[in-house]
C-alpha cells in the first residue's frame, strides 16, 4: 500500500512538471521546416502517417475523405488520419492540443487565431517549404498568400477567400412592394430601404411583418469593412487597433433611428429563429454576410432564387476586401514537415481537389482548382465565383490581418450588440465597454 | 473544513462498546481492509485528480494563456474579478438558478417519486416516460426544441393566453430567459427522481403499516416516516443538485448556441469561465475563476454538513 | 395512496362494516382513475417536448426550426436516411458501437469501484478516512473545464491519447465522487446489526460486502448504472478531447456535424441522429428500471 501511495506522490509531481516544463520549451519548430527528413532526399524510404483535422458539417468530412483517398493514391507511403468537429469544440481541442504540444501535422486553420498560435510558434513556417517548391503557390494572388503572415513567417496558407455580399431574397422584396437596392447603393440607401420595407407592413402567412434586414451594426466584419471604405486599415501591423471609441459610437448610431422606429428585424425574434435567421426564415428581405453563405441560406429557406448583390458602397465605391479563410497550417510538433507540405500542397493546388470541394470553402485561392470547378449556370457555385470575379475586377483592398484577442473582440462585440438590440444598453455604454474588453484581450 | 467530519465520524464511534482486546485487533485489521477498499480510489485520487488539482491552484496566481509558460502574477487574477462587470453579470446568473432552479427540480422529483411509489399498474411506463425529458434533455438537439416550445405561437404562448395573460414568445427576451432555462432543468428531474425512488424503496413497508395502525393520515406518515427515513437521501440529492446548479454548462451552452446570450441572460459562471478559459485563451483567470467557485461551493457544503447533523438519520448508525 | 382508516374503538355490527367495506372499495376504484388520468396529464405535459422532437425529425430541415405545429405536412424518412448514412466513411453503426462500448465500460467500472470505495467510507473505520472523505467530496467542487488541460497533457505524455484509457480509467478507480457519495449514502442508512452479526460468525470485509452489503444495495447500483451509462452516452468534451480518429468516435461528436454555423446545417438529420441515439438509452433503462422495483421494502427486512 505504501508503495503505491508513493509511486502516487510521484505522478503528481511528475503532472505538474510536465505541466510547466510543456509550456516553457515554447518556440520549438520555429526555425526550419526540418531538413533532416529522409524522405526529402528520397522519398518513400520510410512510409509515414500524417493526421488532417478540420472543422466543418458532414459534407465538408465526406469531400475531406475523398480528397484524402486521391492523395494516399499519389503518395502511397503517406498515410493519412483524419479526424474532425464542429467549430467552437474543434478550437477547444485546439487550444488543449497546444498546450501539450500535440496539435496536427495539417489543420485547417482560421484567421481569428493566427496571432495567437504564431506566437508562441506552435505552427511551422512553412516558408522553407514553398521556397523548396513542396508548396507550389504560383497560382495565388500574392495579396491571398500574404493573409497567412504574422511577423514575417508564413505560418498558414489560406485555403480560398471570402467577400462580404448582400444576400437578398427577390420573394419577399416583391411582397412588400419594394424594388431591390440599385447597384451603387449607399448606407443611407440602405437605411431607407429598411424603412420602406417596414413601413409596407406586409405581414407573412404565419403572421411575422417583413423586415429589410438585421441590424447589420452588430456584425464586426461589416465594421471593419465600412473604415477600410473610409481608408482606415483597423489594424495597425504591430497587431493594435486604427480607430477609436467614437469611430464605434457614430457606426453604431447610424441605425439607432431604425432601431427605434421598428425598422430592424427585431432582436428578440432573431434569437428565437436561431440558428437560422430573418432572411433564411422568409421574414427579412437581405442580408450582409459571407458570400460563400449562400449555399446554407439557399438550403435554409427552402428558395433557390436567393441572390448576391454588392454591399453598399462607402466615398469611393465597395472597397471589399477579400478574407483569407480555411487556411491550412501545420503543428510545429509534427515530425514530417516534409509530408506535412506535401499535403497542404496537394490539398490547395490539386485540380481534382478543387473540382471535389467547389466554393464549399469559399472560392479556392489557387487559380488551377478555381477553373477545375464544374458549376453549372445559375448554382450557388456558379453564383459565388461570378460574385468574385465581379468584385475582383472592380474594387478590392488588402484585408485586415486580424489582431491577437480577434476571437475575444468579435464575439464582445456580438453580446453588446444584443444587448443593443434589446435596448439595454446604448452605443456610448457599448463603445467603453467593448474598448475595456480590447484592452484586456488585445493588450 | 474539519466540520464536515462529523458524521461519517459518527460512525467511528459505534465499535467502541467492543471489549478493548478486539477493538486493538479489529482496528490493525480495519486499517488494512480499510487501505485495501479505499485502494482504486486512493490512486484514481492521486492520478488523475489531485495532481491537475494543484497545477489549477498553481495557474490561478498566473498568466497562463495556453502557448507560452505561465508566468506569476500574485493575486492579479483574483484583483480583475473584483472589477469585472462580465463576472458579476456571471455570479448573479448563476445564484438567481440555483436559488431558484434547486428546490423546484427537487420538490417536482420528489413528489413524482412518491407516486410512483404508490401500488398500481403499469408503474414502469410512468417511470420511463418521467426519465425520458432527462434523456432528451442531454442532446444537442434539445435547443431547437426547447425554443420551439416557448416561441410566439408555440404551446406555452397558447397556454398563458388562454389564461389571460397577453400573447408573445419567452424566446430572444433577455428577462424570460432564465425561467426558461429553470424549466428546462426542473423539467429533467428524472436523476433525482431515480434516486428518490431508490431511497423510498429502502424505507421498510413495515413502519408504515405500523403507522396506519396508529390512525396516522397520509401527511404525518410523510413528515414522520418518509422524510426522516430519507433524509440520507435527501441529503444527497439536495447538496448535489446545488453543486450541479452552481456548475451548470451544458444546457446553458447549448441553448444560448455558446454565447451565454441574448444579451449576457444566460452567462452562467461556469459557460463565462469557458469562454475566458477557452475562447480568449486566458487560462490563469480562468483558474482564479474556477477556485472562487470552489470556495464559494465549498462553504456552501460545510453548512449543508453542519446542518445535516440536525436532520439527516442514517438507520444505519443511530437507532 | 390508500389511507382508508378504521377506528378500532367505533362498535361496529358486522352488516355495517360490509357495506363501508363496499363503499371503501368504489372510493378506491374512484381515487385509481382520478389518479391515472392525473399522471396522464403531467405525462403529457412532460411528453411533449419529446414528441415534437420525434415528430420533428420526420420533417425536412427548412420546416424544423422557428416551426411551433407538431404535425409535419411533408413526413419523410429521409432524415433517418441521412442520418444512418455516416459522415466521412465513418458509418453510423461504428459512432453507435463506440458508444456502447464506453458506456458499458463505465457501467462495469463504476459499480465495482465505487461500491468498494463507499464501503470503505461508509462501514470500516480507519485512520485517514475523514480527510479521504472530506477530499472526495471536495473533489465534485471543481469545474471540469480548469482540469482539463493538466490532464490532458499527462494523458499526451504517457501515449494515451486517441485510446479509450482516458475515458474508462477514471471510472475504473472511483474518480467519480457523485457514484462514490450516492453509494455512501445508501450504504449508512443499511442497518448495522446486519455486519456486526456477521462479524459475530467471524465474516471478514470482502465477505460481509460481497455477500450482505451488494445483495441489500441493488437499488442504489441499478441507479448508478443508469447514471453511468447515460452520462457516458452523452458525454462530448471528453471523447471529443481524446479519441482523435473518425473511427473512435461517439455519437454526440457525430451529432453536432450536422449543424455548422459555418457551412450548411441540416437540422432534421441532426433530430433524427439524436432521435435514434436515444433509443439505446431508453432500453436501457426501460430495462434497468424495474430492478429498481427491489428494495428493502420487497425483502421484508425488519427496520
Amino acid at each position: 500500500m505504501k508503495r503505491s501511495l508513493v509511486g502516487a506522490v510521484g505522478m503528481v509531481a511528475a503532472a505538474s512538471m510536465v505541466l510547466t516544463a510543456c509550456s516553457s520549451g515554447a518556440n520549438a519548430g520555429a526555425g526550419g521546416a526540418g531538413a533532416d527528413d529522409p524522405n526529402r532526399e528520397n522519398p518513400g524510404a520510410e512510409p509515414v502517417t500524417l493526421v488532417l483535422n478540420w472543422w466543418g458539417n458532414d459534407d465538408r468530412a465526406s469531400r475531406y475523405a475523398q480528397a484524402v483517398d486521391l492523395f494516399e493514391k499519389e503518395y502511397p507511403w503517406i498515410t493519412v488520419t483524419t479526424g474532425f468537429s464542429d467549430f467552437p469544440s474543434y478550437w477547444e481541442a485546439k487550444a488543449t492540443e497546444a498546450a501539450g504540444k500535440a496539435l496536427p501535422d495539417v489543420f485547417q486553420f482560421d484567421s481569428a487565431y493566427l496571432r495567437e498560435y504564431a506566437q508562441f510558434g506552435h505552427v511551422l513556417d512553412l516558408k522553407p517549404l514553398i521556397d523548396d517548391g513542396t508548396i507550389d503557390l504560383s497560382g495565388y494572388d500574392e495579396k491571398l498568400v500574404a493573409g497567412g503572415q504574422v511577423d514575417g513567417k508564413q505560418v498558414a496558407i489560406p485555403t480560398s477567400t471570402n467577400t462580404l455580399a448582400m444576400v437578398v431574397n427577390p420573394d419577399v422584396a416583391a411582397a412588400a412592394g419594394v424594388d431591390l437596392p440599385k447597384d451603387g447603393y449607399t448606407w443611407d440607401d440602405l437605411n431607407t430601404f429598411m424603412e420602406d420595407v417596414a413601413g409596407a407592413d406586409t405581414k407573412t402567412a404565419d403572421g411575422y411583418k417583413l423586415y429589410g434586414s438585421a441590424d447589420y451594426t452588430g456584425t464586426f466584419w461589416i465594421f471593419l469593412q465600412s473604415l477600410v471604405q473610409q481608408g482606415t486599415q483597423p489594424f495597425t501591423d504591430d497587431g493594435k487597433l486604427n480607430f477609436k471609441e467614437s469611430d464605434v459610437v457614430e457606426w453604431l448610431k447610424s441605425t439607432a433611428d431604425l432601431r427605434g422606429g421598428d425598422a430592424i428585424y427585431p432582436a428578440a425574434r432573431a434569437a428565437a429563429v436561431k440558428p437560422k435567421t430573418g432572411l433564411s426564415m422568409n421574414e427579412s428581405v437581405g442580408e450582409i454576410t459571407w458570400d460563400n453563405f449562400l449555399a446554407a441560406y439557399t438550403a435554409d429557406s427552402g428558395k433557390d432564387n436567393l441572390k448576391l448583390i454588392p454591399i453598399p458602397s462607402g466615398p469611393d465605391g465597395t472597397g471589399n476586401f477579400f478574407r483569407p479563410s480555411m487556411h491550412l497550417a501545420a503543428g510545429a510538433n509534427t515530425e514530417h514537415p516534409y509530408e506535412a507540405g506535401l499535403l497542404i500542397n496537394f490539398l490547395l493546388t490539386n485540380p481534382e481537389v478543387g473540382k471535389i470541394f467547389g466554393t464549399s470553402k469559399g472560392v479556392p485561392g489557387d487559380k488551377a482548382q478555381r477553373d477545375a470547378i464544374e458549376a453549372p449556370a445559375g448554382s450557388v457555385d456558379a453564383q459565388v465565383i461570378a460574385f468574385e470575379d465581379q468584385i475582383g475586377t472592380t474594387e478590392t483592398t488588402t484585408a485586415p490581418i486580424p489582431v491577437k484577442g480577434f476571437g475575444t473582440i468579435e464575439a464582445s462585440w456580438l453580446t453588446l450588440s444584443e444587448e443593443l438590440g434589446n435596448g439595454l444598453t446604448t452605443p456610448e455604454d457599448f463603445a467603453k465597454r467593448w474598448f475595456s474588453e480590447v484592452q484586456n484581450a488585445v493588450g | 473544513m474539519t466540520m464536515t467530519i462529523s458524521t461519517p465520524s459518527r460512525a467511528a464511534e459505534q465499535p467502541a462498546a467492543a471489549t478493548p482486546s478486539r477493538r486493538k485487533r479489529t482496528f490493525g485489521r480495519d486499517t488494512r481492509a480499510g487501505y485495501a477498499f479505499l485502494a482504486p480510489w486512493l490512486l484514481g485520487f492521486f492520478l488523475l485528480t489531485a495532481g491537475p488539482m494543484v497545477a489549477s491552484l498553481y495557474l490561478a496566481f498566473t498568466d497562463y494563456n495556453l502557448f507560452g509558460a505561465p508566468s506569476f502574477v500574485g493575486l492579479d487574477n483574483f484583483r480583475r474579478l473584483l472589477t469585472d462587470p462580465d463576472y458579476l453579470q456571471a455570479w448573479k446568473v448563476t445564484g438567481t438558478y440555483v436559488v431558484l432552479g434547486t428546490p423546484v427540480k427537487l420538490i417536482a422529483a420528489l413528489a413524482v417519486a412518491m407516486l410512483l411509489n404508490t401500488r398500481f399498474r403499469g408503474k414502469g411506463f410512468y417511470r420511463s416516460a418521467f426519465y425520458l425529458p432527462s434523456l432528451v434533455g442531454a442532446s444537442v438537439s434539445i435547443a431547437i426544441v426547447w425554443k420551439a416550445m416557448f416561441i410566439d405561437k408555440g404551446p406555452v404562448d397558447t397556454i398563458q393566453q388562454f389564461f389571460g395573460a397577453p400573447a408573445g414568445g419567452w424566446v430572444g427576451r433577455p428577462e424570460m430567459t432564465m425561467p426558461m432555462l429553470i424549466l428546462l432543468t426542473v423539467w429533467q428531474f428524472g436523476a433525482p427522481m431515480v434516486i428518490f425512488l431508490a431511497g423510498l424503496k429502502q424505507i421498510p413497508v413495515q413502519l408504515y403499516e405500523a403507522a396506519a395502525v396508529d390512525g396516522a393520515g397520509p401527511w404525518r406518515k410523510f413528515t414522520r416516516i418518509t422524510i426522516p427515513m430519507l433524509s440520507p437521501v435527501l441529503f444527497f440529492n439536495l447538496l448535489l443538485e446545488t453543486i450541479h446548479a452552481f456548475q451548470i454548462f451544458n444546457s446553458a451552452y447549448i441553448i444560448s448556441s455558446g454565447t451565454g446570450g441574448p444579451a449576457r441572460s444566460t452567462l452562467f459562471y461556469t459557460l463565462y469561465l469557458y469562454f475566458r478559459g477557452f475562447r480568449d485563451f486566458q487560462m490563469g483567470y480562468a483558474s482564479a475563476m474556477a477556485w472562487v467557485l470552489v470556495v464559494v461551493i465549498g462553504i456552501v457544503t460545510v453548512i449543508f454538513f453542519r446542518s445535516s447533523r440536525l436532520w439527516v438519520h442514517y438507520s444505519g448508525e443511530s437507532r | 395512496m390508500s389511507t382508508v382508516t378504521f377506528d378500532p374503538s367505533t362498535a361496529v355490527d358486522l352488516a355495517t362494516s360490509a357495506k363501508l367495506h363496499q363503499q371503501a372499495q368504489a372510493r378506491l376504484r374512484a381515487k385509481a382513475v382520478v389518479f391515472h388520468v392525473l399522471v396522464l396529464v403531467v405525462v403529457a405535459v412532460v411528453l411533449y417536448p419529446a414528441l415534437w422532437m420525434v415528430v420533428s425529425s420526420f420533417k425536412p430541415s427548412s420546416d424544423i426550426v422557428g416551426n411551433v405545429s407538431l404535425w409535419p405536412t411533408h413526413g419523410s424518412f429521409a432524415n433517418f436516411r441521412k442520418a444512418l448514412g455516416g459522415i466521412g466513411g465513418v458509418s453510423f453503426w461504428t459512432f453507435f458501437q463506440n458508444s456502447v462500448i464506453l458506456a458499458v465500460g463505465s457501467v462495469v467500472g463504476i459499480t465495482v469501484s465505487c461500491s468498494v470505495t463507499a464501503y470503505a467510507f461508509a462501514r470500516i473505520s480507519f485512520p485517514g478516512r475523514n480527510v479521504f472523505f472530506v477530499l472526495m467530496i471536495g473533489t465534485l467542487l471543481l469545474p471540469f473545464h480548469v482540469v482539463i488541460i493538466p490532464q490532458y497533457i499527462v494523458f499526451n505524455t504517457l501515449g494515451l491519447v486517441n485510446t479509450y484509457v482516458p475515458l474508462l480509467i477514471g471510472k475504473f478507480l472511483a474518480a467519480d465522487a457523485f457514484f462514490v457519495f450516492l453509494m455512501v449514502q445508501f450504504m449508512r442508512n443499511l442497518p448495522r446489526e446486519l455486519d456486526e452479526a456477521a462479524r459475530i460468525d467471524g465474516a471478514g470485509h470482502v465477505r460481509i460486502f460481497t455477500s450482505i452489503m451488494l445483495p441489500l444495495m441493488k437499488p442504489a447500483l441499478v441507479t448508478s448504472s443508469i447514471f453511468a451509462f447515460i452520462w457516458s452516452w452523452n458525454d462530448f468534451f471528453g471523447p471529443l478531447l481524446y479519441l482523435k480518429s473518425p473511427q473512435f468516435y461517439t455519437l454526440p461528436i457525430a451529432l453536432r456535424l450536422f449543424v455548422d454555423q459555418t457551412s450548411v446545417s441540416d437540422y432534421g438529420a441532426q433530430m433524427a441522429m439524436a432521435v435514434l441515439a436515444l433509443v439505446p438509452v431508453l432500453l436501457f433503462f426501460l430495462v434497468f428500471q424495474r430492478y429498481l422495483v427491489e428494495g428493502v421494502a420487497t425483502q421484508g427486512l425488519k427496520g
